[in-house]
């Protein structure tokens, strides 16, 4: 093991030779400029990063959603019904058998939206496309997400506990901004893959359910 | 390097900041002209490629030019071009990676690692090796810090780090320079 001594050597070695890594040539003032002028006058060409679609639409849903959330909740404590999604074929051992019709579809409603959020938001990790959007809209979700658990929808505790988890993440992710992007985002979508939300919101919400549940 | 750092700086920023969002062509050549030299060495230092360095100095003027209204004076106009920067060479660094490197072989890589001692036997390629397997963020900070001169503040702000993380950082990027070095260590300290 190197004493303190050597390491300063190394360290002043290090940062000498270090220099040489990726030394950079001139930069090409001029021709950049050019190009920088050209992309400001013609917007749509130019290689910024647009604001991803469905971060529109899904406030609005959220939105939606935190308004369902409270109807489900009046109607909740009259009406008993033990489905939460009717027309799921095989419906997962995880869902919560005690909720108003009109609640379950608010929570099924609820992970579909979150599980296309948080998909689409590890996509766009992946693709180095996140956009400050997703703050607001992990937001929206967060609201809804905690209604949710703190009606009679989560007494199923596996479901209690994925929104739990689910709650973690979005709380992450409505914490971003554009200057802790860097490392956070990578963070949080291990967060997503280490508890398994996803794989979990797929469980409980199979694919289709939304729209036989709605048709009901 | 043009490196503004009297008391002068934040006038100067200001005044600069107000003449482009005036729309003073002048003024918009002149911040790009105190700047430019010092975000494509970035650039160039974390990309290590001359076209995407100008690519993500373009980039990241044009962005910056876009949200200057946001500028508020807090920091300096260098170290929020840093930040603009920074946030653009990290992202587009990540959406190249995905175009070339969809498909790490991680073993590959293990074993690259492992035998680059037998087969680069010179100390600079050995460390410039090691430079490139540090994580990134250590990466960062390391080049940004002892190559390039920044202030651990400045690097917090462009990171969204404390200046004290990117102390740690540091700290444990040098480290693992070290280690990786060891092995030439006692030959070249003797």
């Amino acid at each position: 093991m190197m004493d303190d001594h050597t390491d300063e050597q190394l360290d002043e070695w290090i940062r000498e030779a270090a220099h040489s890594y990726h030394n950079p040539l001139p930069a090409p003032r001029n021709e950049m400029w050019h190009a920088i002028q050209a992309a400001r006058r013609t917007p749509d060409v130019r290689p910024i990063r647009r604001p991803i679609r469905w971060l529109a639409w899904s406030v609005g849903v959220a939105a939606v959603l935190a308004l369902g959330v409270s109807i489900g909740l009046i109607i909740a404590s009259d009406r008993p019904v033990p489905v939460l999604v009717a027309a799921a074929d095989n419906p997962s051992p995880t869902t919560p058998q005690r909720v108003s019709t009109a609640l379950a579809v608010v929570t099924t409603e609820h992970l579909t939206q979150a599980e296309t959020f948080l998909t689409l938001f590890r996509n766009a990790v992946r693709t180095g496309e996140v956009s400050s959007y997703a703050g607001g809209t992990a937001r929206h979700l967060l609201a809804t997400n905690r209604l949710i658990t703190d009606s009679p929808a989560s007494a199923d505790p596996v479901l209690k506990e994925l929104l739990q988890d689910l709650e973690l993440v979005l709380a992450q992710i409505a914490q971003l901004s554009e200057d802790s992007w860097e490392g956070e985002t990578d963070l949080i979508t291990d967060g997503i893959e280490q508890r398994a939300v996803l794989t979990r919101l797929q469980t409980v919400v199979p694919a289709g359910t939304l729209r036989g549940a709605l048709s009901l | 390097m043009a490196r503004s750092t009297d008391e002068g700086t934040a006038v100067d920023d200001r005044q600069l900041v107000a003449g482009v969002l005036a729309g003073d062509p002048a003024a918009e050549r002149r911040l790009y002209d105190a700047n430019v030299d010092r975000v494509y060495r970035l650039a160039y230092r974390l990309t290590g490629d001359p076209d995407l360095a100008q690519e993500f100095t373009q980039e990241s003027f044009i962005r910056a030019f876009d949200r200057l209204e946001t500028f508020r004076g807090d920091a300096k106009l260098s170290t929020w071009l840093n930040a603009v920067a920074t946030s653009v060479i990290f992202n587009g660094l990540r959406k190249v990676k995905r175009f070339r490197q969809r498909e790490v072989d991680l073993d590959l890589a293990t074993s690259r690692a492992s035998n680059r001692a037998e087969a680069e036997p010179d100390l600079k390629e050995r460390l410039h090796g090691a430079i490139d397997d540090l994580p990134k963020g250590y990466r960062a900070v390391f080049l940004m810090h002892d190559v390039e001169g920044y202030t651990h503040e400045e690097i917090g702000t462009s990171l969204g780090i404390r200046p004290g993380t990117s102390k740690a950082q540091l700290s444990r990027a040098r480290a693992k320079l070290r280690q990786s070095l060891a092995a030439f260590a006692g030959g070249m300290t003797e």
